[in-house]
């Protein structure tokens, strides 16, 4: 059997979580922490004292510390339960940082998650719209030496996420993407399937951020959750019973009315003591996601709200593509799926886009009138995972094993080859 | 972390999920690939939540391998005897797969510790059905007799198109491999894995191990065998098995050892591989650091004189 007709392997890898499968599925098999725990007993050590006698032995010890790791929620839990491991995430903000945990991340994926053979599946990873090629030839250097792959195609995360859409409607591949993950927050501009590099817009506001103001804002009301785990349940909190509402100042008002409709509860084990505890869930239901639009509440540096960020990021697109983008305005990523995102989303962008129209119209007197402006705020069930979904998507058609690299590509001309990817015809 | 595990993580896993979820269920149909080209498609229907459909393809068997009905040699009573009322299987299979379960979760036994086994034993599918020979063989030799009907020398599937070879008798199994690689670095790995292997068998704390031999030749137990099943290119494994190796609960976990031997492997293979890469990156890394240690002051100074920002700087100033 040849490795094409197999379906590919798709891995996205966020800073957060790593989502993986195979394409031709409509959900990742497994959903992980990106996160390794690695034995760093000896890293420090073998240079410290090394006696003659003793080198060899040191040796094979940093040998055999080397491969004593473990990924994702294993290696949570057993940074939890033993001092031999510390935990290390091998990506920053969408970016690769280690390699060397990358690899090791990438091994146990493919070995003990999907259990499959390298050799016998093309593969495709995504990447940040921000990642140099430098990054794509490391990726494609251990992807092809370590593991041998047939083939293999790095994708660009918001070109995936507007590919999602494929099977919903007919597939659109302009619009701006509003990717909102764990540890990078990005909005994408992407015409016929290009990103337009020069209007990318990064905000330093995320799903990480989100929780931390849960954990704060409940250590401040002074429930009492073990600090250990407080991160923890606030995550858990925030995926559970956050949602965004549609005006402060009256959601504070309607909790304050009917305290027993909308204050929630939460109870957990204390894992020194085993006694069990509970705490209340308020306020923080809705002004969690509201950092997003009132960045000032959490942060005094940033203050610029994200539907702002995102008229800036189109007005400062080609002008002839700007109407496009405005109307197919994409959500992807974990963060987006508070309750009626989209929704506040759609209405504070609309209000700037009118006033804009509202504002031109007056200047120009009468006779000129500017056609109204679509603004469609686009949410669909799989937004969660949308990009490992639109990958699973492209990756199932004829085109896509076309436009991968293979392995014979990458001996004849070397790493240099996976700097570019090409866009495809599967995504039209 | 180095040994394969028999359950499918991924199998496990739905079926948890499944069983914890209450009735509510929504519709799920998806396909995976494991090592050796097994598939699987899993279906669960909105009108049936509790019902899981799961097929499974094994890896074409080559023309020598021994089959039954397009199943291995008592995989049916195997899957019987391993699931009980739980499982029910359909005949014919669904198109292109070898063999189709349905599963009932709401037969599974109630207590918690004994249902976590079976749904265990479901996502060990892999291991109850290709097994299903070797066990049948293994289980004799525990008990110091052959198998009835059994030929002399019996080739079994295990990858596509490529079989091991079973020699059983009364009082020893003899197990071979004839190893094959795709990629001309594997083959070399492999080959020097191989012979460490056979010589770490020789310390004395795997003396109770079961012995093991390589060669880069056919061992004379593959007499008679067509040349065609005999051209691997990282030479021969010969396992020898004793009945104390397949003693009780041992017998499970020798038949999955001998039978992902392959994988196992070319596992570490990859492993060694991601391991020199990281090695080799170390070491660029204290080279690089070393050879800007090397460079003398004056270099250092020349190049920030030289440098762009100093200049700018300069000019800046000059403008004020
Ligand atoms: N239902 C949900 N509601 C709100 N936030 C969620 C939900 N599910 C996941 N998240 C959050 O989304 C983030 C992960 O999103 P993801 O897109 O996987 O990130 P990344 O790609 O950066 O790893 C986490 O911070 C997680 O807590
Ligand atoms: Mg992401």
């Amino acid at each position: 059997m040849d490795a094409a007709s197999r379906p590919a392997v798709v891995i996205d890898n966020g800073t957060g979580y790593t989502k993986m499968g195979f394409a031709g599925n409509v959900e990742p098999c497994f959903i992980t922490p990106t996160v390794v725990a690695v034995n760093d007993t000896f890293a420090g050590q073998t240079r410290a004292n090394t006696t003659k006698g003793n080198w060899m032995a040191q040796h094979s010890a940093g040998v055999m510390a080397d491969l004593d790791f473990f990924i994702g929620e294993d290696a949570l839990a057993r940074s939890r339960s033993s001092n031999t491991y510390n935990l290390s995430y091998p990506i920053h903000n969408g970016q690769v940082e280690n390699w060397d945990t990358m690899e090791r991340f990438w091994q146990q994926c493919i070995f003990n998650y999907l259990r499959c053979d390298p050799e016998d599946h093309y593969f495709l990873l995504t990447e940040s719209p921000l990642t140099p090629p430098e990054t794509r030839e490391y990726t494609g250097e251990i992807m092809f030496e370590t593991f041998n792959v047939p083939g293999l195609y790095i994708a660009c995360q918001p070109v995936l996420a507007l590919a999602a859409g494929y099977t919903t409607t007919k597939c659109e591949m302009t619009g701006v993407v509003v990717d909102v993950g764990d540890g990078a927050t990005h909005i994408v501009p992407v015409a016929d399937g290009y990103v337009i590099g020069s209007s990318i817009r990064s905000i330093p506001i995320t799903g990480k951020d989100v929780t931390q103001f849960i954990q704060q804002l409940l250590k401040e009301r002074g429930e009492h959750i073990p600090p250990e785990e407080s991160f923890d349940v606030a995550r858990r909190v925030k995926e559970m019973y956050c949602y965004t509402c549609s005006d402060i100042v009256k959601e504070f008002n309607k909790h304050d009315r009917e305290p027993n409709k909308y204050i929630k509860h939460w109870s957990g084990i204390k894992p020194k003591t085993g006694a069990k505890y509970t705490c209340d869930i308020g306020y923080e239901r809705f002004l969690g996601p509201e950092i997003f639009f009132h960045p000032e509440i959490y942060n005094n540096d940033f203050t610029t709200p994200l539907h702002v960020v995102i008229d800036k990021c189109i007005q400062s697109s080609p002008i002839d593509t700007r109407r496009a983008l405005y109307k197919n305005i994409v959500l992807s990523g974990g963060s987006t799926m508070f309750k009626d995102f989209h929704r506040r989303l759609q209405r504070d962008l609309k209000k700037i886009v009118d006033a804009r129209v509202l504002a031109s119209n007056a200047r120009l007197g009468g006779d000129a009138k500017a056609q109204p402006i679509e603004v469609n705020v686009v949410s669909h069930p799989i937004q969660r995972y949308a990009v490992w979904f639109g990958g699973s998507v492209l990756a199932s058609t004829a085109e896509f094993y076309e436009a991968c690299h293979t392995k014979a590509e990458y001996e004849e001309y070397g790493a240099s080859i996976c700097r570019t990817n090409p866009v495809f015809k599967g995504m039209y | 972390m180095i040994l394969l595990q028999s359950p499918s993580r991924f199998l496990l896993q739905i079926l948890q999920d499944r069983v914890l979820s209450g009735d509510k269920g929504v519709d799920i149909d998806c396909h995976t690939v494991e090592f050796d080209d097994v598939r699987y498609h899993i279906q669960f229907s909105m009108r049936n939540p509790k019902v899981m459909v799961l097929s499974v393809a094994l890896p074409l068997p080559p023309p020598e391998a021994m089959l039954y009905d397009g199943l291995p040699l008592g995989a049916i009573e195997a899957i019987k005897a391993a699931y009980g009322p739980v499982v029910q299987i359909l005949d014919p299979p669904k198109d292109g797969f070898d063999l189709t379960m349905k599963i009932n979760l709401t037969k599974l036994p109630p207590d918690e510790e004994q249902r976590n086994a079976v749904l265990t034993q479901i996502a060990s599918v892999r291991e109850v059905v290709l097994g299903a020979p070797l066990k049948l063989l293994l289980k004799h030799l525990a008990s110091k007799t052959v198998a009835p009907n059994v030929d002399k020398l019996v080739a079994l599937v295990h990858r596509p198109n490529e079989s091991f070879f079973v020699a059983p008798q009364a009082d020893k199994v003899t197990v071979v491999y004839p190893m094959r690689f795709q990629d001309s670095i594997d083959i070399v790995l492999a080959t020097s894995f191989l012979q460490e292997f056979v010589e770490a068998r020789r310390t004395s704390a795997l003396n109770n191990a079961p012995s093991c031999l390589w060669s880069p030749v056919p061992p004379l137990e593959l007499k008679g065998v067509p040349s065609d099943a005999l051209n691997a290119n990282a030479g021969f494994v010969t396992f020898v098995v004793f009945p104390r190796h397949v003693e009780g609960k041992k017998l499970d976990k020798t038949v999955w050892s001998l039978l992902t031997f392959h994988a196992y492997v070319s596992y570490h293979v990859k492993c060694s591989e991601g391991f020199m890469h990281t090695r080799m990156r170390r070491r660029v890394e204290t080279l690089i650091q070393a050879l800007d240690r090397a460079k003398s002051d004056a270099e250092k100074l020349k190049k920030l004189v030289n440098g762009g920002s100093f200049k700018r700087l300069s000019l800046n100033n000059d403008g004020n």
